[in-house]
């Protein structure tokens, strides 16, 4: 159980970077870090454990986010209110959609997934009246956690939305975790590495899928609701492809249908964007060139890695991955 | 609504199609037959048009020369991707192929705004005199063009498929691909031919698109969207579905916002791919969407 | 464990990078966030242009507070996420003085409050939507016009001049699109013209043939177009294919070089309204014009023109100023008294620009021929 280790250890860590890391701008790249592992961490539990190609997750953190955001700006409602709404407006969706498309064959899901997000991203552009359209909703105020009268955090400093982000993300990663050890990700699994003896023994591959992609949708929704109260501002743009490609880059790099993989994933994506900010112009044609070679050298992502380091062969290495997965029946 | 009016969005319909069927020719192949999500395909198309913008208004080359000499580039283009890249992950997940991809056109769509500017682009063909009149319908020089070298383009595609033994390997890959490799047929040399065609294909659709409109790298990622769109529509791998697919969608893109309401134009083909499969699962012509069980 | 320390070294290179930044005390330095990529990429690098070519010249003039002025750009893609991220990067690792940016008005947006909490100046000299000046933040400023004022500028005269009674409307379906049309429909409605349709069409739309049949169906005497170059150069063009006999004006970068060679004679008789344009009377004008082409091999446009002025405003307030402290330069700010190729430039009390020349131009043989001005007066 070396990757659950890791996985708190890494979080631990998190926990008391503040008190050696500072800098406004190093927390808001690891706030950012925090929000995309848990956008990938939900992604992940389609993509890798289903194993279903969704381009549609924007869909739902995009949801998450216009939830937060409509309910906190025109009804007033707190974050901490706002949060769980998110979650569970997302999660609807996702129970709608994944129920009308997870019946359909691969390649079939790959596009009517994506279809559903772009249908809703016009969607809300043409919805002046109801959603601001293209004009999108500035101003989504910051939590504010208080007990009794005393205001506990009022989230005017990065330190507040860097613990609320970690706390978010702890309890996506628990999310995930608890998913893929319950019998509904063991026939998850159970039907992605073989779909007709899953069936076989019993499994509905179907209502597997299903469940994956109803977790997976909610908790995009809330890593939408903290994403719209950390930037503010909330437009068409948090349903676009551009989310749904930067969790699926962080999915593969570090290593789908793994707890560690998408941490990883979107801390090397994250800081490596930061570090080739210094080629300028190249910059976003270099990172091209590092996703496909990263993709064919580690096509199982950084994790992998770990277990190659460890064991010489490749036969080997495959099944110390296997056996070190927390995720074996 | 005049009846002139309805014929003009019908043509203005098919002149899209034009490019929807041109585009999705070469994603379908690739999608059916190597079982890529090729992301790539929308920035091949943006190359296509940008290298003969070059052509035509740098290097000053007649549009009938220049056309060939970039659709050989844009074969070898093809070649290169497949061999260096795609090659290489024949047997791995449809995930890490996707993603390949994607890098690779974040690679080309940042490359090209490096090297040719970030400025709008057109490609000079030459026909720019007056258009034609049919009636209350009006189509100008450069579509009646495009509608003629996306037909010959469709045709030259299905002849090769069809009537030569490239195109029936090709068959025979897309239909048992186990079948296919043990009867002898290098499976390697046809998904190299299948990804150079499909490159051509996208990057004739780009020229055409310089010709008639104006290409610009931002494009590449709607028209791939469009482009998988379309082959939904017509069914995976399907060549006649493509070319349906393709003119379905621009004809009714075109009679939605002609009567009803331009905001929502885009997102018709998603409407269409939703409806399709609820009701029709295999798309127009094609195998089936639902799974054995 | 590898991975572990592998995330950590990244860390430290992180915070190494930030530290080389500050160790270079000897320059002023302004952050520049403007789209390089994505949808407006063209209109970015056109402000970027412009602000360049003003840093040149304030540094061959001895440059600021007697040091030389450093550009530090960021690419903000239009995104408020990427915008947010570039603000974040440029204030606290970069140590900018003072921000310029971030092009479209939800990335704007997005910013604003960044820059408020961190108490830096942040000029925009694009995002035009109205209400980004009603939010009462005293660390921004607009050297701008908003899209009521375009529309107040010239919605009456163009109705007089045009004696339009009917009007159609195709504009880009974003907040800068719909804001233009429903500021125009406003005045036209006031003024009792008939609004026979407003289309929208996307970013990236390149076919506008069924849009225009119909505006040619309703035969409207006025198509308001609201468009981005790209666009706009196609639409142009089909309008003409298509033989739309109604007048089009159309607002956005309709003056600049890019569209005109795009579109070639096809643009003979347009009007457009502009915030500026190179064929602009004044010897200001025809100093920046021709340090423009001598840098540039081309005319300047709308944003370019804008990049050099905001850049300008933003040096000369360090300058008045005396220092680079962040509450200095927003006082100087408010005081701003800058008069360039745009106008004769200064800040309301919400820190809206006024003094800047708008332009009604006619093409006439490829080239933007001024057929009348207006002036954006103090609104509050």
């Amino acid at each position: 159980m070396t990757e659950n280790r890791t996985v708190v250890l890494l979080l631990l860590l998190a926990a008391i970077l503040p008190a050696f890391a500072g800098g406004q701008y190093v927390m808001h790249l690891l706030i950012m870090t925090f929000f995309y592992a848990m956008l990938s961490t939900s992604l992940n539990l389609i993509v890798g454990y289903v194993g279903e190609l969704s381009l549609g997750h924007a869909a739902f953190f995009g949801l998450g986010a216009y939830a937060s955001a409509v309910l906190s700006l025109e009804a007033g409602l707190p974050f901490f209110a706002c949060l769980p709404v998110a979650g569970v407006v997302a999660g609807l969706a996702a129970l709608l959609i994944g129920s009308i498309t997870l019946r359909l064959e691969g390649h079939f899901f790959v596009l009517i997934s994506l279809a559903f997000a772009e249908v809703l991203r016009y969607v809300v552009i043409n919805s002046i009246d109801l959603l601001r359209g293209p004009l999108g909703y500035p101003n989504v105020p910051a939590p504010r956690l208080s007990l009794g009268g005393t205001v506990l955090a009022d989230f005017s400093s990065k330190i507040h939305f860097y613990y609320l982000g970690l706390a978010l993300l702890a309890l996506t990663l628990l999310a995930a975790w608890r998913f893929a050890r319950s019998s509904y990700g063991l026939g998850a699994i159970a039907v992605r590495e073989n779909r007709r003896l899953a069936r076989a023994v019993g499994i509905d591959p179907f209502r597997h899928a299903l469940v994956a992609f109803v977790v997976g949708g909610a908790l995009a929704g809330l890593a939408g609701s903290f994403y719209a109260h950390y930037l503010t501002f909330v437009g068409p743009e948090v349903l676009g492809f551009g989310f749904t490609l930067s969790a699926l880059m962080m999915v593969v790099i570090g290593g789908r249908g793994t707890l560690l993989g998408p941490l990883l994933g979107a801390a090397v994506v994250g800081i490596t964007l930061e570090l080739l900010r210094s080629v300028n112009e190249a910059r976003l044609s270099i990172f091209g060139i590092l996703l496909v070679l990263a993709v064919i050298f580690l096509p199982d992502g950084l994790v992998s890695l770990a277990a190659r380091w460890r064991r010489p062969t490749l036969e080997a290495d495959q099944a110390t991955a296997a056996l070190d997965s927390p995720l074996r029946p | 609504m005049l009846l002139g009016d309805i014929l003009q969005f019908a043509l203005n319909g098919v002149v899209t199609g034009c490019f929807y069927a041109l585009m999705a020719l070469g994603l379908s192949l690739v999608f059916g037959l190597m079982n890529i999500v090729n992301f790539a395909h929308g920035a091949l198309f943006v190359l296509g048009g940008m290298l003969a913008s070059e052509a035509t208004n740098r290097l000053g080359l007649p549009f009938w020369a220049a056309v060939p000499a970039v659709l050989l580039v844009m074969w070898a283009v093809g070649v290169a991707i497949e061999g260096g890249l795609l090659a290489r992950m024949r047997d791995a997940h449809i995930l890490p192929v996707t993603l390949v991809t994607i890098g690779l056109s974040t690679f080309l769509v940042n490359t090209m705004l490096m090297l040719f500017g970030t400025e709008p682009k057109n490609v000079e063909t030459g026909f720019s005199g007056p258009p034609f009149f049919l009636g209350d319908v009006i189509i100008s020089q450069s579509r009646v063009l495009a509608i003629g070298v996306s037909a010959v383009a469709i045709l030259a595609t299905w002849v090769l498929i069809a009537h030569t033994r490239a195109g029936r390997a090709m068959r025979a890959v897309f239909q048992q691909p186990e079948a296919a490799a043990l009867a002898g047929i290098p499976i390697a040399r046809v998904h190299r031919f299948t990804f150079a065609l499909g490159t051509t294909l996208a990057g004739l659709a780009g020229i055409l698109l310089g010709a008639v409109f104006v290409v610009h790298p931002n494009t590449a990622e709607p028209a791939a969207v469009k482009a998988f769109v379309v082959i939904i529509l017509g069914g995976i791998g399907s060549l006649p579905g493509a070319v349906l697919g393709g003119l379905l969608l621009g004809l009714a893109e075109s009679l939605w916002g002609g009567f009803v309401s331009t905001g929502y134009m885009d997102a018709v083909g998603f409407v269409l791919v939703i409806a399709i499969l609820l009701f029709r699962p295999s798309g127009l012509l094609g195998a089936p969407a639902a799974r054995e069980g | 464990m590898l991975d572990l320390r592998r995330f950590l070294a990244g860390l430290v290179m992180l915070g190494a990078s930030a530290s080389a930044a500050i160790a270079q005390p000897q320059s002023v330095r302004i952050g520049v966030i403007e789209p390089q990529t994505g949808p407006v990429a063209f209109d970015g690098t056109s402000v970027l242009r412009g602000a360049r070519l003003a840093a040149e010249e304030i540094n061959r003039a001895g440059g600021v507070l007697g040091r030389p002025l450093e550009l530090v750009i960021a690419d903000g893609a239009c995104r408020p996420a990427d915008s947010v991220a570039a603000a974040e990067r440029l204030i606290t690792s970069e140590k900018v003085a003072a921000l310029m940016g971030a092009f479209c008005s939800g990335a704007t947006q997005a910013v604003m409050p960044i820059a408020e909490r961190n108490r830096i100046p942040l000029v925009t000299g694009v995002s035009s939507l109205p209400t980004l000046t009603e939010a009462g933040n005293r660390w921004f400023f607009r050297n701008a016009e908003t899209d009521a004022v375009l529309a107040a500028a010239f919605a009456r005269g163009l109705v007089e001049q045009t004696k339009a009674k009917t009007v159609a409307f195709l504009a880009v379906n974003d907040d800068w699109g719909r804001g233009t049309v429903g500021a125009f429909r406003g005045v036209f409605e006031r003024l009792g013209v008939t609004i026979s349709m407003a289309e929208f069409f996307d970013h990236s739309a390149s076919d506008f043939y069924t849009p225009l049949t119909r505006i040619r169906s309703a035969r409207p005497d006025l198509v308001v177009v609201v468009a981005e170059t790209q666009a706009a150069a196609t639409l142009v063009k089909q309008a003409r294919e298509l033989r739309l006999s109604s007048r089009i004006f159309g607002v956005g970068a309709w003056s600049t070089p890019t569209f005109l060679n795009l579109v070639g004679s096809a643009a003979n008789g347009l009007l457009a309204g502009v915030a500026y344009t190179a064929t602009a009377p004044g010897d200001l004008n025809a100093a920046f014009v021709q340090a423009y082409r001598a840098a540039n091999n081309e005319d300047p446009g709308k944003y370019s023109a804008s990049g050099y002025t905001t850049m300008h405003l933003i040096a000369q307030a360090i300058a008045r100023a005396g220092s680079t402290d962040a509450v200095a330069i927003q006082t100087a700010l408010e005081a701003t008294d800058y008069t360039g190729p745009t106008g004769n430039l200064r800040f309301d009390g919400k820190h809206q620009v006024y003094g800047l020349q708008l332009y009604v131009v006619e093409i006439e043989n490829g080239r933007p021929e001024v057929r009348g001005t207006a002036r954006i007066e103090r609104a509050d």
